[in-house]
């Protein structure tokens, strides 16, 4: 979508609405479905556009590095996590999606992202329809309490993912 | 550090029908070192050692592919799904970074 046609579905939306009406709300849900700026980037970092904010640097880049500035829908996929991690060496992450597996239409990439990690990206699988099901369970390090996200991406080159803290007490790069 | 790399379990389900969506757990063992850490006798950086790649295979046929970190968790457990609607051997293979390969093959025999 061209910026312009983004001004204009935003003056529609705003005609339609009316200001007085456009609550807070509606203003954090319109400004994370416009891309400006950093939250080209950001669209896929959280829900919201202060969770996106607040995402260091390096994730950033290295989700626009991966994929552009494709937008990512956050649902479709479930992710199980500990809440805390005692160890950070060894943190069970658990991704399971029910998007379709078929010939033509399956997930054919599962990517495990951490924020505060050295390197943000843990691995990537690769799947193809015989797998049945997208679904991976990874034990992965953690450096320290952070985001843990996992990406899908579709053979249609759709993008699903979401997101969870991990709070680690034990950090797991050693040094 | 653990003893012995390349000691790999592969577990499937104990019966399988024909066209069952089942789970395929791994685990190899590898220290799958980051390259950060001191060793704590010699005061000296252990070097990266790593698994980077795994490939499956299911027949002739390349189903899986995964690209590893050094973020893996050492002795790596993974666990993937699989459409078992051959009978047909499950062959899967970890390279790691210093050129070392293990591979373990099962047979799926769907009833």
């Amino acid at each position: 979508m061209k910026k312009d046609d983004f001004s204009h579905a935003r003056r529609d939306f705003l005609k339609k609405t009316g200001f007085a009406s456009v609550t807070l709300l509606s203003v954090s849900a319109l400004s994370s479905i416009i891309p400006s700026g950093n939250l080209k980037v950001g669209s896929w970092l959280g829900p919201g556009e202060a969770e996106a904010a607040a995402a260091p640097e390096n994730i950033r880049d290295k989700l626009k590095a991966t994929f552009g500035d494709r937008k990512v829908k956050m649902s479709d996929v479930t992710m199980k996590v500990p809440i805390i991690a005692e160890n950070g060496a060894v943190v069970p992450v658990n991704i399971s999606s029910d998007l379709p597996m078929e010939e033509g239409n399956y997930v054919k990439k599962i990517y495990i992202f951490v924020d505060e990690n050295n390197d943000p990206f843990i691995a990537d699988v690769e799947l193809t329809p015989a797998n049945g099901k997208a679904a991976l369970s990874l034990r992965i390090k953690m450096r320290k309490t952070s985001q843990v996200r996992a990406i899908l991406e579709t053979s249609k080159g759709a993008l699903y993912g979401t997101n969870k803290t991990v709070k680690v007490t034990i950090g797991g790069c050693g040094g | 550090m653990p003893q012995g790399i390349g000691k790999i379990k592969i577990r499937l389900p104990k019966t399988i029908r024909k066209g069952q969506v089942i789970a395929v757990k791994t685990l190899i063992t590898h220290p799958m070192e980051t390259g950060f850490r001191t060793d704590k006798k010699t005061k000296k950086k252990v070097p990266a050692f790593y698994i980077n790649d795994v490939s499956v295979y299911y027949g002739d046929t390349l189903v899986t592919h995964a690209d590893w970190t050094i973020a893996v968790s050492a002795n790596p457990f993974m666990t993937f799904y699989l459409k078992a609607d051959k009978k047909a051997p499950l062959k899967i293979v970890w390279k790691d970074i210093k050129g070392g390969v293990y591979q373990k093959t099962v047979q799926i025999t769907p009833q």
